[in-house]
């Protein structure tokens, strides 16, 4: 059942769809927040004030809410992330492994400071807290998914992905 | 040496259940199936095992504290804490990735043993390629009626450290900001939704089918006193083979250094950080400590999650603190001042002494200060950035002093 909307809704039809789909994903529909802002975030990059009023109406949420949990995770960004969010650990393991040095890498190889996104929209980089890949460091990511260890060469493959 | 989370892991097809199965995969769950629940509890607390995630908390005896349902009637859950995220511990993620059965049938095991009908893997959202390899698992497990007893559904966090904290894990999972909460009550009296919950760490669920297998008791013999069956270590930094390795507990630190191949080839030993970046570092004279709970503890530190991070003279103590530091300060879930507040100053005070514009006052006041934040906050996040702010300028004392022309360590 849809709550009648107050807010004209940013998202398609099936995005609706989903975002409804995890208010019943779990015994208690709140538990499906953070999944639902997980997929926000995914679709659009970022959450927007407009995007989270309107999971607060689709939870029967208050707004207020839905944003302090927005603004209170990592995953979760007010302002644009590129289509590939790259991460690099900057977690003790991986600075005493050079991370410092493949932060350099990754601003002269995809042109952009870290949380800038390069023009294309395509990329944006930022340095990351401990990614549970000490072995492979210094660990990098995309996308939530781990690539192994961030040297000149994987950082330059990044290039490559569509 | 006995192994038991990763005996078959020379096996490549061990995620899929059919290879599983043959190799005994299951079979202590049908085991704990047809004992009463208390019976599967008081196996577990024969065992000896202690919690895996950091804290070190006799499961049996956590287990214990889940009200009776014909006292407190109504839902129970179990939730396993796969949101590894303490810096250096990545075990978890090879036991998700190689072992997703292993877990899984621990899982069934636990909630049979408090009689729980749903349980939950929270499992972090850095690790998608594990969530992946976990619901597939979870899928073959469903297909096969395996999760009759109890269903298991998955859920991924976005992206706190905070969130591995099981009180703060079960405020993300009710879709909250993830601030710890102060017990009591407990979450097994009051945990998910106000109703009796478990949160148990991947590794130790997955003890859980040895243990019902061939009992309690032989569990306990693997490890030392009080401290039952094997850990497994996360080793990284600068030794020469960084991997997991799975180690009897009470094996000694010098032993698992050496698995690991020993400290990086033309290079000398500094410290040993034993649980993750949380815990106070041992020295060179200390490898000969024996890794459990109760002896690492004795020794000022913790095993904590067995995130062992080895550090050799290249490091810097300062660096060191004030990476640590950063990252306390980053995760700082904000509700207690002391840790909001004072992990922010540590991270500053230690960024001026790093730029070379420490003062003489720095070192008393990061001490003070750490004096003023451990014990006086809700959660271990704010313990530490007090035992941080103190431990490295205690046991390394050159290395602050000289980033601090006329400063002294206290």
């Amino acid at each position: 059942m849809t709550p009648a909307t107050k807010v004209k809704s940013p998202f398609t039809p099936e995005q609706e769809k989903v975002l409804e789909g995890w208010t019943k994903a779990y015994p208690y529909s709140n538990m499906g927040l953070v999944e639902a802002l997980r997929s926000v975030q995914d679709w659009n990059r970022m959450i927007s004030p407009e995007a989270a009023a309107r999971v607060g109406e689709i939870f029967d949420l208050p707004f207020n809410r839905v944003w302090g949990v927005v603004n209170f995770f990592p995953t979760f960004t007010t302002k644009p992330t590129g289509k590939f969010r790259v991460g690099l650990c900057h977690g003790l393991s991986c600075f005493l492994k050079g991370s410092n040095k493949m932060e350099s890498c990754l601003e002269k190889t995809l042109g952009v400071k870290k949380k800038e996104v390069t023009p294309d929209g395509k990329f944006s980089w930022e340095p990351m807290e401990c990614l549970g890949a000490c072995e492979q460091a210094p660990a990098l990511q995309v996308n939530d998914r781990l690539q192994g260890a961030a040297t000149e060469a994987t950082i330059a493959k990044l290039k490559e992905l569509k | 040496m006995t192994k038991i989370l990763t005996k078959h892991f020379d096996e490549p097809k061990l995620h899929e259940l059919e290879t599983y199965k043959r190799l005994d995969g299951y079979k202590g769950l049908a085991k704990a199936l047809t004992m009463s629940q208390a019976d599967v509890t008081a196996e577990v607390l024969k065992s000896n095992l202690r919690g895996l995630g950091g804290a070190g908390f006799p499961t049996g005896a956590k287990w214990g504290t889940v009200p009776p349902a014909d006292k407190v009637p109504g839902p129970r859950y179990v939730v396993v804490n796969a949101d590894e995220s303490e810096p250096g511990c990545y075990k978890d993620r090879v036991l998700l990735t190689r072992a997703p059965h292993q877990l899984i049938e621990g899982l069934l095991i636990a909630s049979h043993a408090i009689g729980a009908k749903e349980s939950f893997i929270f499992i972090r959202g850095e690790y998608q390629n594990q969530y992946d390899i976990v619901a597939k698992a979870l899928k073959e497990a469903d297909d096969a009626g395996l999760t009759k007893t109890c269903s298991i559904k998955l859920m991924r966090g976005a992206g706190a450290y905070i969130s591995g904290l099981d009180t703060a894990l079960l405020e993300t999972m009710e879709g909250k900001k993830a601030w710890p909460r102060q017990p009591p009550p407990f979450p097994t009296v009051a945990g998910l939704m106000a109703k009796p919950t478990v949160v148990n760490n991947v590794e130790t669920l997955s003890m859980l089918p040895f243990i019902l297998r061939e009992g309690g008791e032989a569990f306990a013999k693997i490890g030392s006193p009080k401290n039952g069956g094997t850990v497994v270590f996360s080793v990284s930094g600068h030794v020469e083979k960084e991997g997991i390795y799975e180690v009897p507990m009470g094996s000694k630190l010098r032993d698992v250094l050496e698995l690991a191949g020993g400290v990086r080839k033309g290079h000398k030993l500094k410290a040993v950080i034993p649980g993750g970046t949380s815990m106070p570092p041992l020295l060179e004279k200390d490898l000969d400590l024996t890794l459990d709970f109760d002896a690492i503890r004795a020794a000022g530190t913790f095993l904590g999650a067995g995130g062992m991070i080895v550090l050799d003279e290249t490091a810097d103590a300062v660096e060191v603190a004030h990476n640590i530091e950063r990252f306390l300060t980053h995760e700082s879930c904000g509700q207690c001042t002391p840790c909001r507040e004072g992990s922010f100053w540590s991270e500053e005070i230690l960024e001026r002494i790093l730029d070379g514009k420490g003062t003489p006052e720095d070192l008393p006041n990061l001490t003070r200060m750490g004096e003023n934040i451990t014990g006086k906050v809700i959660c271990a996040l704010g313990d530490t950035v007090g035992v941080i702010a103190r431990t490295w300028q205690q046991k390394f004392p050159e290395d602050f002093k000289k980033r601090i022309p006329h400063g002294q360590a206290s």
